[in-house]
This record gives C-alpha cells, sequence and structure tokens, in this order.
C-alpha cells in the first residue's frame, strides 16, 4: 500500500478497544461481518434483491399462520399457495398471503410447476403423507418439528428425505439456523464455560392448548395435542427444540431418559399431561433437565449451560455468560456490556458485532424486524432451495440431460447453508417420543444408539 | 544426358512438390479440415481472485458450459504429436454468474452479501453469463510427455455484463485419454475494463474497497460425446 492511499476503516485504536471489544471476538471467531448496505452508495447504485423462491405453506392453524408473518418479512420469500382442508382456517390465513393461491387439497399444491419449495405445518401426525408426496413431486420440503409422533414415520420421511439428493430437506429446528447459536457452539466446544456439567431447559406458560369448535368433529381434528394418539404431548411439540439444541452443544445423543407427567390442571378430559419433567443422561456424565408446563407462567423458555468455569444462558436469540469468580479472565470481557438479573452478573454475549459499536461510527442500518431463529430457519430453507434449483437447472442445460453423473456430481457440490435436516429431525423425534412413552409409565428408558442412525 | 538431368531436377522438383503437398495435408491449418468437437462435462473449475484493503478475496464456480471445436489431426489422446503454429479451432465456453460464490481460502463459503454484491456488479439479471469467443489458437509446444498438456495461446472475447474486451491468454490443452480434455489457462483483468466499478460495500467497522485486478483461472473439462449406440439385438 502506498502512502496515499488512507486506511479506509479509519478509526482510531482507542475506538476500537472500546468498542470493538466483541467484535474482536467475533474476527477471532470467524472474520468481519458484512452487512447490507443500505444506504444509498455514492455511485447510486439500486439495493440488491435476492433471488425470491415460490413457496407454499400446506397446514394453516395458528402456527401455520406465524410462519406466514415471517414469510411476509423474508425478502427470499415469494408465498404462491396456502393450503389448509379447512376452509374457514385458509379464509383466515389469507390476508397474510394476498398473492397465494388458495386451496384445501395439498395435491394442487404439489402439482403446481411453479412452486418450488412447500412449508408442511399441518398436525404432527399427519406430515408423513404430505412430505413424502412433495419430496415425491420434486419440492423442497421444510417439515415442522416434531417431525412425527411415531418412530416409524419419522423413520419413513427421514429415509425418503436422504434419498432426494437433489431436493432440500429441513426440519423445523430453527435453533440450528439461527446465527447466535452458530456463534455459541464453537464458543461453548472450545472450553469457555470449562467442563461442561448440566444444561437445564424449560416451557412455561399457562394456557390451556384446548380450541374449541362448534362441530365435534372439527373440534377433535383442532386438539391433536390433547391425545396420546396423535401427540407425544409437550415434550415433543414444546421440548424438540430445547432437547435438540442440547444435544447440538454436547455433540451427542442421550443415552437414556427418565420421565415425569401430571395432568394437574386442565382436567377436561385430555389424556396428555399438562405438567412434565424429563431427565436425559448424556455421555461422560453430562444430564440435561427438562420441564414444561401449562399451568404455570413463570420465567418463560429459556436454556441454561452449566460449566466448572461459567454458565451460559439461552433466552431467544440472546446470550449471557456468568463466569465463576475463580475462572480465567478472558481479555474481551472486560469491554463486553454487562447485564445483573438478581445477583447474578451476565457478560453478553451478542453475534451481531455491530451493536457493540458506538452509533457515530456504525455504518450499517439494522433492520426494524427482529430477526427470529424461525425467520434465519425459513430464509436458509428458501436460500439453499434456490441455489440447488438453479443448480440442477444450470447442469441440465450445460452438460445435457443425458450427462445423469455429471449432474449429479455438480448438484453434490451445492453449498448447503447450516440448518437442522432429517438426520437432526429424525433424532429428537427418537428422544421425544421415547420422552413421552418415560413420561407416561414414569419410567427410566435407555435409549439404543441404533435409534439414532439411518441406514 | 540433358534428359537424365531433367528428368533428375524434375525428380526432385517432384519429389519437393510431393513433399509440400503432403506437409500441407499434414498439415493442421487447412480449412478443409474435419473438426472434432468437445463438449462440456462436469468437474470443470473458475477461479477469481482478487484483492482488497482489508483481505484478498476468491471467487468460485464449478459448472463451465460450452463447446471446444478443433480440427481433428489436433492431439485427442495423450502422446500424439503437435505442430507448432495457428490452427482452426472454435470455442465459446460459458458460466452462469448465478454459479459463482465467494469462498475462503480454504474453500468454505464466504458470504452470501458479498455474492449479492457482486451479482449486482456483474449485472447479473440483464447478464445472466459470463461468455467467452475464440477467435484465433495458436499450438506454442507439443506436449513434453504423456502427461504434459500441449501450451497453446488463446486470443477471444470475453463478455462480462454486457462489455466485450479483446484478450490473449496462455492456455494449455491437456488429453485425459478416452476422448476427454482438460483445458486450463489464467489471466488477469481489470473490473474497469468491463465498465465494473470495483465494488467498496460498507460494514459496521468501515468500508471494504476491492482492487481493480482480478485473476482468473480455470480447468475446463471437456469430452467427445459417443454416438448413440446401436440397437440391441
Amino acid at each position: 500500500m502506498n502512502e496515499n492511499e488512507t486506511n479506509v476503516l479509519d478509526f482510531n485504536r482507542r475506538d476500537f478497544l472500546r468498542s470493538g471489544s466483541v467484535a474482536t471476538l467475533m474476527t477471532m471467531l470467524g472474520g468481519v461481518e458484512l452487512f447490507a448496505d443500505t444506504n444509498a452508495a455514492p455511485s447510486g447504485e439500486t439495493k440488491i434483491k435476492p433471488v425470491k423462491q415460490k413457496v407454499a405453506v400446506i397446514g394453516l392453524g395458528a402456527w401455520g399462520r406465524e410462519m406466514l408473518n415471517t414469510l411476509a418479512v423474508v425478502e427470499e420469500a415469494d408465498v404462491a399457495g396456502i393450503c389448509d382442508t379447512y376452509a374457514a382456517s385458509v379464509r383466515r390465513a389469507a390476508s397474510l398471503a394476498p398473492n397465494a393461491v388458495q386451496t384445501d387439497n395439498y395435491k394442487a399444491i404439489l402439482e403446481n410447476k411453479d412452486i418450488k419449495s412447500v412449508v408442511v405445518a399441518t398436525p404432527t401426525h399427519q406430515h408423513k403423507e404430505i412430505v413424502l408426496a412433495a419430496l415425491k413431486a420434486g419440492k423442497h420440503v421444510y417439515c415442522e418439528a416434531p417431525m412425527a409422533s411415531s418412530i416409524e414415520d419419522a423413520r419413513a420421511i427421514a429415509t425418503a428425505a436422504k434419498a432426494a439428493k437433489q431436493q432440500v430437506f429441513q426440519v423445523g429446528l430453527q435453533l440450528r439456523a439461527d446465527p447466535q447459536r452458530h456463534f455459541l457452539v464453537p464458543f461453548i466446544r472450545s472450553g469457555a464455560v470449562g467442563n461442561m456439567l448440566s444444561a437445564k431447559a424449560q416451557y412455561h406458560k399457562k394456557q390451556s392448548w384446548r380450541a374449541t369448535s362448534p362441530k365435534p368433529e372439527r373440534e377433535k381434528e383442532l386438539n391433536w395435542r390433547l391425545s396420546k394418539e396423535t401427540s407425544a404431548g409437550l415434550i415433543a411439540e414444546l421440548g424438540s427444540h430445547a432437547i435438540d439444541q442440547a444435544a447440538w452443544f454436547f455433540n451427542a445423543q442421550p443415552v437414556a431418559v427418565t420421565g415425569l407427567g401430571n395432568l394437574a390442571l386442565w382436567k377436561d378430559g385430555r389424556d396428555v399431561p399438562d405438567t412434565v419433567q424429563a431427565v436425559f443422561e448424556f455421555p461422560g456424565g453430562v444430564v440435561l433437565t427438562y420441564d414444561a408446563t401449562l399451568a404455570n407462567s413463570f420465567d418463560g423458555d429459556f436454556a441454561m449451560f452449566y460449566g466448572t468455569d461459567a454458565a451460559v444462558m439461552l433466552r431467544e436469540s440472546k446470550a449471557w455468560l456468568f463466569k465463576e469468580v475463580d475462572c480465567p479472565l478472558l481479555g474481551w470481557e472486560v469491554y463486553a456490556s454487562k447485564e445483573v438479573f438478581y445477583k447474578e452478573t451476565g457478560i453478553v454475549l451478542k453475534a451481531n458485532a455491530s451493536k457493540s459499536v458506538p452509533a457515530n461510527a456504525a455504518q450499517a442500518q439494522e433492520s426494524p424486524f427482529s430477526n427470529t431463529p424461525l425467520f434465519y430457519a425459513l430464509q436458509v430453507f428458501l436460500k439453499n432451495g434456490t441455489d440447488v434449483s438453479a443448480k440442477l437447472e444450470d447442469a441440465t442445460n450445460l452438460l445435457g440431460p443425458d450427462d445423469a453423473e455429471g449432474i449429479a456430481a455438480e448438484v453434490a457440490k451445492v453449498h448447503r447453508r447450516a440448518a437442522a435436516g432429517y438426520l437432526e429431525g429424525l433424532q429428537t423425534a427418537v428422544t421425544t417420543i421415547k420422552s413421552n412413552e418415560a413420561i407416561l409409565s414414569s419410567q427410566r428408558i435407555v435409549l439404543k444408539p441404533e435409534w439414532y442412525e439411518l441406514g | 544426358m540433358r534428359h537424365k538431368h531433367e528428368t533428375s531436377k524434375m525428380k526432385i522438383r517432384k519429389l519437393l512438390a510431393c513433399s509440400v503437398l503432403t506437409l500441407l495435408a499434414a498439415g493442421v491449418s487447412v480449412q478443409a479440415a474435419e473438426m472434432t468437437k468437445y463438449y462440456a462435462k462436469s468437474g470443470s473449475k473458475m477461479r477469481m481472485e482478487g484483492t482488497s484493503n482489508i483481505h484478498d478475496w476468491q471467487v468460485e464456480g464449478t459448472l463451465i458450459g460450452g463447446y471446444f471445436e478443433v480440427g481433428s489431426n489436433f492431439p485427442s489422446e495423450p502422446g500424439q504429436p503437435a505442430t507448432p503454429g495457428k490452427i482452426e479451432a472454435h470455442a465459446e465456453p460459458f458460466i452462469m454468474v448465478r454459479s459463482l460464490k465467494s469462498v475462503e481460502k480454504d474453500g468454505k463459503p464466504y458470504s452470501d452479501k458479498m455474492d449479492d454484491v457482486m451479482y449486482e456488479k456483474l449485472k447479473a439479471q440483464d447478464n445472466p453469463k459470463i461468455v467467452y469467443h475464440l477467435t484465433e489458437f495458436t499450438v506454442k509446444e507439443s506436449a513434453k510427455s504423456k502427461d504434459a498438456p500441449y501450451v497453446c495461446e488463446a486470443k477471444g472475447q470475453l463478455v462480462v455484463g454486457g462489455v466485450t474486451n479483446q484478450i490473449t491468454m496462455p492456455v494449455n490443452v491437456l488429453p485425459l485419454g478416452e476422448k476427454k480434455m482438460k483445458i486450463s489457462g489464467t489471466t488477469t483483468v481489470k473490473m474497469t475494463d468491463f465498465k465494473i466499478d470495483p465494488p467498496a460495500p460498507k460494514i459496521a467497522m468501515g468500508m471494504i474497497k476491492t482492487g481493480d485486478e482480478v485473476k482468473l483461472i480455470f480447468d475446463w473439462m471437456v469430452a467427445q460425446r459417443s454416438p448413440p449406440t446401436a440397437a440391441a439385438k
């Protein structure tokens, strides 16, 4: 660099140290983060628009509508179809996807050649039929978690997804696409908490889960979560994310689970407990305790990881580090923000370095919407689908449709952004379904390693 | 006696004429020569290397389409001789801009946002392909061994973002056997030559300013297509 070239970073050292602590950490852990240039560039360039993927949502209950809400702000999404067997649900969802084709039959969605990706948000026990058909129809499939209500169904979905090499399959364990977690996994695995001792997770929210309808058959349909025939209960419907998160952080599957459950409050004829606890034994003596209840709301949902040097708390997309007094000093923490919880001081762990940069130096604008894990999961799903479809199309055109081997080789090279796939979906389904068995029988169940493998 | 002399002279002339004709017939640059066409196969690589004020960057693509057509007397299998000189050849390789992805030094993906900046700069919406038209092909050196390439020089037009530039670059052609070939080359271009302003995207701590020069390195895998097999008995 010659002398006339100024340091474009234009930062003096003190600014960098004061504000750049988390940025330094980020740089050490993996590079400088780039932000979309939302400020108009001096040369008058237009804002870059990502490629849109036509996607349909099948299953328009409360969660399906929540997904439509999120897809409305994912720039890569072009919601082209919405489907539910219940007409009133379709009508209710229509305003969230004004340009979408409306139908009560998922097969119409699958026959639509323009729609490349589908999101399956139906009741858990109905995933298999639709997912298998969608994979057969050549669609990219996002299947909500829990993947299925029986291990047999989960294996069928995972097997079909594995075979669909030129399609994207993603399961709704959205934390696996969350940048905050991606930042934390190497941080924790590198020993920032010391030796891992245990973890705890909970989901507390006082709610009935019972939905009403004037028609009895519809009411039974709506309340699939309250029957043990169609649902593995709270541990699956609520606990899947926390359980998968622990398996991810520990990089291991549990070897045994003990469960307890009680119908304490909502005694309305349901046979699914409204309060459950499960203790998961992981290799090396590490234990995860999980509790969920529909009868109390205190402290909502969060997860803790306890180590010999520190503990980490995760709530939504925020994380804090609580250090032991005898834990070695991590240089950067001196400059990091801290927040106090009751008597404990937590060091804020943030993946987004720009938040620590003083306003006058920050060039990047933040999105007005807070990006939830669901946002990232859906965005990653659509981006992966776009990349795989593009590569398949390009390879077919450039190599000729007869070169099946060449086309397969090129599609295999496509990098798929990190997200939960069929294996994570299967493994979490196995753990939650077996945990539910443990809960319903107040037993300890040994979890066999072969259940977690797909042949 | 005179006859004999003349006959000798004539013999020599005839011999010369025959030799010239033979040489011409054997020569590679005759219009009437048969051409062999090689089509794009999987396994190619296009790599772009650039600089910036923060760190060097690299972009990779794995699919180069198009065809390479050359006289049938150009070596198609390893170990065949090639006569140095200009030869007739056509080539129209191209790469889909959307297949280019930024990567770290170890090949792992770098940044979606950097890719978006790149696609915008390359005007991908209106120009989905980067195309090369070969206009002149010269064999410089025959292969030194069976595993060595034929060293050639290619002159052609490179079209990026709708802007055309004439480029001359060394190209190595390596027959791989079984009617396959690997065509490799390296060249350096300037973004500004293609009317592209080197990107200067903003980041949390300031601005990245990209260097104007970009090195292009490619390996293009091509092969002859087998004729359709005869119907089974």
